[in-house]
């Protein structure tokens, strides 16, 4: 009985691991394969079966070669051994004798010339090859023809063999490189962009936080004409599509000349409704003694603000920040709608990375690089901060 | 609690205060050391050295392109007098790039020069966003049409309002383009199919010799192909030229999609897609199973070849296998420089424009390996030659002598709206979804919305 | 009570009285101003559009009159007279401020900034080391020496920082040129109308004139609340409530960002909703022999009753994306919502290590849209892409399993095949989406009283009967706001398929979402005013459907 519970718990405990596991691994993935790739060179990425570790290929000294020669595993006088790769294409055939098309035997082309003759095989005249044979010359037809790569000892030059050079497998080691980060930030000024995004999510978070606050505490906790029926408004427009703003609001960057600026992206999204919804949400709930306590003592409302509701609302400002970094962090559409590609100087990462993506296409481990860039440091401050995130999630759900 | 109050109230208004005062100064004093003097010629348009800035801008597929283009721009700075060049590499993808500039040239912040392909001149020129260079031309002495390939300059210079070429000119030909397969030899050669080059020179390089050679390759295993295309107008539109087709009528009014010469050519390359598997899928990119050795032949133009030059196995080129015409069906692709019809300063772009398709320029864009040049001339074609890899250049050049389709744009129409629908169109039928009847039946009626009523 | 010892403390009613004159004085002349601007707006500067122009009437009328209003009232000492003239001149002030700062090129030069912005960073270092100082002394709370030496410290510290950050971002030049431009006539204009309204701001301001004026405690309420209101309700409504009305505007017109702007109408609304259906003789008929093929595309076929139709449409691919959109929301939802209930129950059964996987599960949710999808771009590569070598090692191993060739290797063309791409990109949006989710419901399941789950176990319902009879019911308010919250963000989605797609939308028209064919009409084609139009259409049916969420919520709350 006690055992069969002890059981049924183990069983439990090892289900949900199991789940869990399993789905951490799915959200995991991509960015260990982001993070691996983003390490490797360019000839490492187009491989199949993939691979996670970045590999670099070995090579070997060679008397009387300039340069290192590349190693690779063959099969020589049935051992595996590590063998220098000398030619690439060697023209190669399987010849076999006209009277048994079984037995093949591979040589090379130049090695095996026409002799002149032909015979008939399968109801086809087909040309007759000298092909040697245990030190006999035997003719033969040539039966398919391909290309082969030649393979030799480094110690010993004169024991080769032929193999396809696509499947044989070469010798390496894992190496981790860093100049994929190194030329996306000089070529494609990376580092630019993530000095501008960073610029922008200062002042974008700073900025909404400023005017919420204000906001909030207007809408919270004075009474002004108006006020009800300006936040109805308030509340209906949070439920607008950014997208239904994008043409106007282009039309208006034109006018006042803002288009490809980095103030394009700062100033409009520093005033929302949302920001101020959260934050009178909040202060409702700080209890009006102590404000009227402040207000006997002559307190300004400005103080009352600062050094009674500020302190009380850390959790709500806490959220703010973090929607507000992350919105401001990640943002797309709206750059590229108003910054022009081809200005490196005030391009932000998401842009940049989009230009990288299509310019980089076939160096994974350069757009890879690129989007590490762009993820990593909000990664890095969730890692950090991530009380604060998972509240800001949370509060947005209890309170939306 | 007064002295935090204290404390905050100057943190806040030192944060406020400065950070605005350090942005309002930032403009002037830091821009001469950036090197923008854009706003600063604005500001002071007394300044001795009055060098006039122009910006120019192509759309580089590849970093090595970008690299082609930017060292142009440094060379010609130090030649042209009175001017400084800024390059901008603009967005790669074919989507994007002629969308911003059109966004940009909306709000006013586009370059002064700027590429752009042969097939949008039309769009650009009829909204009024580039400038009529002919008055400028007419009083450059030794400045000729003549000078330039004829399909292109044909489009370059018409006339939307009279309908007449010769009467305006919007701008000068980068440089032309034809296709050519890229060929992986190592593969074909594994796969101990005939040589492609070889096949050309005895003259049996037609649509079934290539079939042969795709169907060796694709043999190789699953994950190899024979063949390679990118998915737009260029590649499907050559099968359709080689049968003797074309996307529109003879004086481009309508849609001629669905003539039996163009059905045929499709019908070809639906086979090639669908039933025979030794394409790689329409729709994928086919560049980087390419460049990873997975692929047989890749059809593309010379722009590739700065980014090919980096693979790790022996490759050349071919041209483009010929057709039920007796002619590969090649195209001529070109674009253009033209000039932004804001731009402060007309005289230096057109300056800049001639710079860019001097002989001599073209030579060096042509040795960093992306482009045929686009002047008529001999001298250029044989230092074309010379700058390999490719071993194969004159397949290139061929090319342009095989009388190519010339890529040209809609003056009767819109373009992008045109390529739109027949991309679509075209996308189902290769991708296996509708049938070539189908095909015929209804593509016509939705492509000729494309032009004006 | 307080309002007399005020008096007497600061009670100067002579000079009050001439600050008062001076004052109405003040808006005599504005009102002068104000009606001169107005005129010349109408009379002489022909080149406004006209809608701005009727903004800048209406603004500039309404300060006039409140201007005007105000002079009386200020000469009979009536507290309506000042709050009168807070107004015109707050305003006033924050014009001619954002004005002055608009010429000076303070905005424009936030380019600048980024550009030595770079520099400065080491020292944002500085400013945290004496923030953390700072902090660390709330621990020495009990030693109040050493807790205001470290406080202090911490200040310096962090003023230190601010200084020499400022410095090395250019402060000192930066303030410079700020002087220089001011120089120049039209700033030197404004500043001078800064500091005027910023002066007349400061006398009305003041106490003692709000005495002398008798300022109720309900009259400063009003214009604190107000106060604190306006930088948000003027930012509100410049770049949001004035924008989407613009937006209602230029959806009726043929606007092409390149000056043209004509009013047509519902004609843009007339183009989207133009659809025709048509009886077919056989289901294979052509639509060009029953559809007027030069306004109308076939977009599809359906049999009703035995009879064949064909649906033509004016704008196909508004349709195309529609439908595209719809069958998003309707994947992409279901997958983002049903796992994430599913892993916030099983992480809510109190196992160790709980914050590690809630962690994890969500770790996609903050990254860029941009950066995930470039990241499977690479894993859906058709070659060499980890997606299709997982599926086919599986398919392997049934394979070996079984024995026999049970199934093939499905190769999927992820990005290429019309048919999988749109689900190709659900799988990103579900995986970002998931864990957010995830966390949501946990919170709900927090709140739900462990009591009730006790209770069920007493009267036997075993743990499936709870999940459902119990924990389903209790969260659906969660539910209610997980599920709007996540189609609102799918009706939107746009960043995902225009990195992942090329061209964006392909292939083919598989994966054109509503906004990207809005993006695509708008800033591809240049139909601004059309692009309007399907963004108003987009947000009727993203309103449309929230209602509805809302009410069913309501209504199943009722019960």
């Amino acid at each position: 009985m006690f055992a069969s519970q002890r059981l049924r718990k183990w069983l439990r405990y090892s289900a949900i691991y199991l789940t869990l596991t399993f789905f951490a691994l799915v959200m995991l993935f991509p960015f260990l394969v982001m993070l691996f790739t983003s390490f490797k060179q360019v000839s490492d990425t187009f491989i199949f079966p993939p691979r996670l570790l970045p590999r670099v290929p070995v090579s070997a000294e060679v008397a009387g070669f300039e340069q290192p020669l590349p190693l690779y595993r063959v099969e020589f006088e049935g051992d595996t051994s590590e063998f220098v790769l000398l030619e690439r294409s060697v023209r190669v055939g399987y010849f076999a004798p006209p009277a048994n098309l079984e037995t093949t035997y591979l040589r090379e082309l130049d090695q095996a010339p026409a002799t002149g003759e032909t015979a008939v095989v399968n109801g086809v005249e087909q040309p007759l090859y000298r092909v040697e044979l245990d030190g006999a010359f035997v003719p033969m037809v040539l039966l398919n023809r391909t290309a082969m790569a030649r393979f030799a000892n480094p110690e010993d030059l004169s024991q080769t063999v032929l193999a396809p050079l696509r499947t044989t497998p070469p010798v390496e080691r894992i190496a981790f490189t860093l100049d994929n980060y190194r030329s996306v930030t000089e070529l494609h000024a990376m580092d630019r962009s993530l000095t501008n995004t960073a610029l922008v999510t200062i002042g974008v978070v700073l900025g909404q936080l400023t005017t919420s606050i204000l906001g909030g505490y207007a809408f919270a906790r004075l009474q002004f004409p108006g006020r009800d029926r300006l936040f109805v408004i308030y509340l209906g427009t949070i439920m607008v599509p950014f997208v239904v703003l994008i043409t106007p609001l282009y039309q208006l960057m034109v006018m006042i000349g803002w288009v490809d600026r980095l103030a394009s992206l700062i100033i409009p999204w520093i005033f929302t409704a949302y920001g101020t919804f959260l934050m009178r949400q909040f202060f409702l709930s700080v209890p009006k003694e102590i404000e009227e306590a402040a207000i006997i003592d002559g307190a300004s409302r400005l103080q009352i603000l600062w050094c009674i509701f500020i302190p009380a609302s850390t959790p709500a400002l806490a959220s703010l920040t973090t929607f507000t970094f992350l919105y401001a962090w990640n943002s797309f559409f709206w750059p590229l709608v108003i910054i022009n590609t081809g200005n490196e100087n005030n391009r932000v990462l998401t842009l940049a990375l989009s230009v990288l993506g299509g310019r980089a296409a076939d160096s994974p481990n350069l757009v890879l690089a690129g989007a590490a860039i762009a993820v990593l440091p909000p990664v890095l401050i969730y890692v950090l901060g991530q009380r604060f995130f998972v509240e800001s999630a949370t509060s947005s759900g209890v309170k939306g | 609690m007064r002295i935090k109050q204290l404390w905050s109230l100057i943190a806040l208004l030192l944060l406020v205060s400065l950070v605005l005062a350090a942005c309002g100064g930032g403009t002037t004093t830091s821009q001469p050391a950036a090197n923008e003097p854009a706003a600063n010629t604005a500001v002071e348009p007394a300044a001795p050295a009055a060098e006039v800035t122009i910006r120019w801008r192509t759309r580089p597929d590849n970093q090595e392109e970008a690299n082609v283009y930017q060292n142009i721009s440094n060379q010609l700075d130090a030649q042209l007098e009175g001017i400084k060049l800024v390059y901008e590499p603009g967005g790669s993808e074919t989507a994007s790039y002629q969308d911003v500039l059109k966004t940009e040239l909306a709000s006013g912040t586009a370059p002064d020069v700027f590429w752009i392909p042969g097939t949008d001149v039309a769009d650009f020129a009829t909204r009024g966003l580039i400038y009529d260079l002919r008055p400028l031309a007419n009083a450059t002495p030794g400045y000729s049409d003549d000078a330039f390939y004829p399909g292109p300059m044909l489009h370059l210079t018409f006339n939307p309002a009279t309908g007449k070429s010769g009467e305006v000119l919007w701008g000068l030909p980068r440089d032309v383009s034809t296709f050519a397969l890229y060929l992986n030899l190592d593969l074909i050669e594994e796969a101990g199919a005939e040589d492609p080059r070889e096949l050309e020179a005895a003259g049996e390089w037609d649509w079934d010799a290539f079939m042969e050679v795709a169907k060796a390759v694709s043999a190789l295993g699953g994950e190899f192909k024979g063949y390679g295309g990118s998915a737009w107008w260029g590649p499907y539109g050559v099968w359709i030229n080689a049968a003797g087709g074309s996307f529109f009528n003879a004086d481009r009014t309508a849609c001629a999609l669905n003539t039996p010469e163009a059905l045929e050519g499709l019908a070809f390359a639906q086979m090639l897609y669908t039933q025979s598997g030794v394409a790689v899928p329409y729709g994928e990119d086919p560049e980087p199973p390419f460049r990873a050795g997975k692929v047989g032949m890749f059809q593309n133009g010379r722009w590739a070849t700065p980014g090919i030059r980096t693979v790790n196995f022996n490759w050349d080129v071919v041209g483009l296998p010929t057709g039920p015409n007796g002619e590969p069906g090649n195209w001529l692709f070109w674009g253009a420089y033209v000039v932004n019809a804001n731009t402060p300063n007309p005289e230096q772009a057109w300056k800049l424009v001639q710079a860019l398709t001097t002989a001599e320029t073209q030579g060096k864009v042509a040795a960093l390996g992306a482009n045929i040049p686009s002047r008529v001339s001999q001298e250029a074609l044989d230092a074309f030659l010379t700058f390999t890899p490719p071993a194969n250049n004159q397949a290139f050049l061929n090319g342009l002598a095989q009388d190519p389709t010339a890529e040209g744009p809609l003056w009767a129409g819109s373009w992008p709206q045109f390529v739109t629908v027949m991309d679509a169109a075209i996308s189902s039928l290769l991708t296996g979804q509708t049938t070539l009847d189908n095909f015929a039946a209804t593509v016509c009626d939705e492509a000729n919305k494309a032009f004006n009523r | 009570m307080q309002l007399t010892t005020n008096r007497a403390r600061f009670g100067l009613p002579g000079t009050l009285a001439l600050h008062l004159r001076l004052v109405a004085g003040w808006h005599i002349l504005l009102s002068v101003v104000g009606a001169t601007a107005v005129a010349y707006l109408w009379l002489a500067n022909g080149g406004m559009v006209l809608w701005l122009k009727g903004i800048s009437t209406a603004v500039l009328l309404m300060l006039t009159i409140a201007s005007v209003l105000a002079v009386p009232a200020l000469l009979r000492r009536q507290h309506r007279g000042r709050t009168l003239s807070l107004l015109v001149n707050y305003l006033g002030f924050v014009f001619a401020l954002i004005a002055l700062l608009h010429y000076a090129g303070v905005f424009i030069g936030i380019d600048a900034l980024a550009n030595t912005f770079g520099r400065g960073v080491l020292f944002f270092s500085v400013i945290l080391a004496g923030y953390l100082v700072h902090g660390v002394a709330d621990r020495f709370r009990d030693y109040p020496q050493t807790f205001r030496r470290l406080q202090r410290t911490g200040n310096w510290v962090m003023l230190a920082g601010l200084v020499a950050f400022l410095l090395a971002v250019g402060l000192i030049p930066g303030l410079l040129a700020f002087l220089a431009r001011l120089g120049e006539p039209r700033n030197a204009l404004l500043f001078g109308a800064v500091l005027l309204f910023g002066f007349v701001l400061w006398l009305m301001w003041r106490h003692e004139m709000a005495s002398l004026l008798g300022e109720k405690s309900r009259d400063s309420e009003m214009l604190n609340g107000y106060l604190f209101l306006s930088p948000n309700l003027l930012g509100f409504l410049l770049f949001f409530a004035g924008p989407l009305l613009l937006s209602l505007y230029v959806s009726f017109t043929d606007s092409d960002a390149f000056g043209r702007q004509n009013w047509i109408g519902l004609q843009n609304y007339g183009e989207i909703f133009n659809l025709s259906v048509a009886p077919l003789q056989s289901p294979t008929q052509l639509a060009g022999e029953v559809l007027d093929v030069r306004v109308y595309d076939e977009l599809t076929r359906f049999t009703l009753f035995g009879r064949s139709y064909v649906l033509g449409a004016q704008d196909k691919l508004f349709w195309i994306a529609l439908r595209n959109t719809v069958m998003f929301v309707l994947t992409a939802v279901p997958l983002s919502v049903v796992p994430a209930l599913l892993l916030a129950a099983v992480l809510n059964s109190q196992v160790p290590g709980m914050k590690v996987f809630r962690t994890i599960y969500f770790l996609p949710s903050i990254a860029a849209v941009v950066g995930v999808a470039l990241i499977w771009r690479w894993l859906y590569n058709s070659t060499v892409g980890w997606i299709n070598y997982f599926i086919a090692s599986i398919v392997t191993l049934i394979n070996q399993l079984a024995g026999a060739e049970v199934l093939t290797d499905p190769q999927i063309g992820w990005l290429s095949d019309t048919k999988v791409a749109l689900f190709a990109v659900v799988i990103i949006a579900a995986w970002q989406w998931m864990g957010f989710n995830t966390v949501l419901y946990l919170a709900g399941l927090q709140n739900i009283p462990k009591s009730l789950y006790e209770a069920a176990t007493v009267d036997g319902a075993n743990s499936l009967t709870q999940f459902f009879r119990i924990t389903i019911p209790l969260l659906a308010p969660t539910t209610f706001f997980v599920v709007s919250t996540t189609t609102i963000q799918a009706m939107q989605i746009f960043d995902q398929v225009y990195v992942l797609t090329n061209p964006p939308g392909g292939p083919g028209t598989s994966t054109t979402t509503i906004v990207l064919y809005l993006y695509t009409q708008g800033f591809r084609n240049f139909r601004q005013g059309y692009a309007s139009s399907i963004a108003w259409v987009l947000f009727l049916l993203i309103f449309g459907l929230t209602i509805f969420q809302f009410q069913r919520q309501r209504s199943a709350a009722a019960e």
